[in-house]
């Protein structure tokens, strides 16, 4: 047998090996990883509402558990009435829009949760937006997927740069809708000084990563704005709306 | 024979002192100034490498006589890059939260010099159990570094050890502050340094 057909079958039979192998670890694992994950977008949700801390471990039954006597799921149009589960799948040309309740025991919406997936730098970012039932004050950010650089853009994920969030307005002054923006460098000295409250500090060495999230932010929030609106103005809403999720019963 | 005395035992010690991948050939920098912010994070990186070079070094020793000169560089890749990705997917499986605080290191295994090294240097031409226990050795020297590290990091940089507080509060009270420094990589670096400095000059005297 010459070299270069030894050569050839010893890769193509090495080949076969470690694909059989990747294979067989990929599909007999790929439950427990998908069911890791789908926790850890629950648990994501649930720390953006302030329900879990960074700085603790919780099981994944708890997680479940506190996620379910919390938070429930809902799919609304763009003016925040809801749209039932059955009809989704007939009226696809309806864009519905899923959102995630926060509600205390006494079954008062405290906070709605909106999933971001906003383009980044490198791939998407995906995490989870809570904001106040006023529909104007942000009170949490998360990200729990993303593929920017470790150490740069990679920051979007540490705590720091979610805790910036906190407070900040998707509102002006005025109450016109601006979305929230992240500013190039500290928000202090760079945004316009009137409208801090609209601007989160950047990350250094990150610039592409912020402003892209920036745009991906206003895209989202601009499509949910009839859901916020639905929230700033209760009274109106609930005297309109058939359905209503978080009126006082 | 005893047992200090046996080529096994002087193969499995020899990485861990004398010829520690990193302080001592400087190989495996780049991961070790990343991952060992926290001792929990370093630990699991030096378990996955561990494993990682003690397999792939006996896999290419038990194949050696029969991987064709030619493609050897590419034969022994792929057997490495195999085991990272096992390594990977099993962490992700079942220790999602530190595999996603790992994120690229734990795939980046496969580009650390400490793994091809012992592959080209000693699997080759040694029997596989030697090759196993090199392996081992060199996967220990890698952690024994890696968790001293991480341990002078997390102590100094966020007053923890494996994310438990172990610096009082009345510490704080009376006006200590953790060192933020040591948080980011270039405290790796010194650090590392100045292990090298000290086992220099152990060595040397």
């Amino acid at each position: 047998m010459s070299d270069a057909l030894r050569s050839l079958l010893f890769s193509v039979v090495l080949c076969l090996v470690c694909g059989t192998l990747l294979t067989a670890a990929s599909s007999g694992l790929k439950e427990i990883q998908q069911k890791n994950m789908a926790i850890d977008q629950r648990k994501n949700i649930l720390k953006s509402v302030g329900l879990v801390r960074d700085d603790q471990t919780y099981s994944g039954e708890k997680i479940n558990q506190i996620y379910e006597q919390n938070i429930r799921r809902l799919l609304v149009d763009h003016e925040g009435n809801v749209i039932q589960a059955s009809s989704f799948g007939t009226k696809k040309e309806e864009k519905s829009l899923p959102i995630y309740l926060y509600s205390t025991k006494a079954g008062v919406v405290e906070a709605y949760v909106i999933p971001i997936d906003s383009r980044g730098l490198w791939g998407k970012i995906h995490g989870y937006l809570a904001l106040k039932n006023d529909g104007a004050t942000i009170i949490g950010f998360t990200i729990y997927k993303h593929s920017e650089t470790p150490g740069l853009g990679g920051e979007i994920e540490q705590n720091w740069f979610q805790q910036n969030f906190v407070g900040k307005k998707i509102i002006a002054p005025g109450g016109e809708f601006v979305s929230i923006s992240i500013a190039k460098g500290k928000a202090d000295g760079s945004a316009p000084k009137d409208r801090l409250t609209n601007f989160v500090d950047g990350i250094s060495g990150a610039t592409l990563t912020g402003q892209f999230l920036t745009e991906g932010l206003k895209e989202i929030l601009t499509s949910y704005e009839g859901v916020s609106v639905a929230f700033r103005n209760t009274e109106e809403y609930c005297r309109n709306s058939k359905e209503r999720p978080w009126c006082r019963k | 024979m005893k047992i200090t005395k046996s080529k096994t035992y002087k193969t499995f010690t020899n990485p861990i002192w004398g010829n520690n991948p990193i302080s001592i050939q400087m190989l495996g920098i780049c991961s070790s100034l990343a991952v060992t912010v926290q001792l929990k994070t370093a630990v699991v990186m030096s378990l996955s490498l561990a494993f990682v070079v003690a397999f792939s070094s006996m896999i290419i020793s038990l194949i050696r006589n029969h991987i064709p000169r030619n493609i050897r560089i590419l034969a022994e890749l792929a057997v490495i890059a195999t085991l990272v990705i096992l390594a990977d997917e099993f962490l992700r499986a079942y220790f999602y939260d530190i595999s996603k605080q790992l994120s690229v290191f734990v795939g980046l295994i496969i580009t650390n010099c400490i793994v091809m090294g012992r592959a080209e240097a000693f699997a080759l031409s040694n029997p596989p159990h030697l090759a196993f226990v090199d392996g081992l050795g060199n996967g220990a020297g890698y952690g024994s570094v890696l968790i001293t590290v991480a341990f002078i990091r997390e102590l100094l940089g966020s007053g923890k050890l494996f994310g438990f507080k172990v610096i009082p509060e009345s510490m704080y009270a009376a006006g200590y502050e953790d060192t933020g420094f040591m948080l980011l990589a270039p405290a790796a670096f010194i650090i590392i340094g100045l292990l090298v400095w000290l086992q220099k000059s152990i060595v040397r005297d």
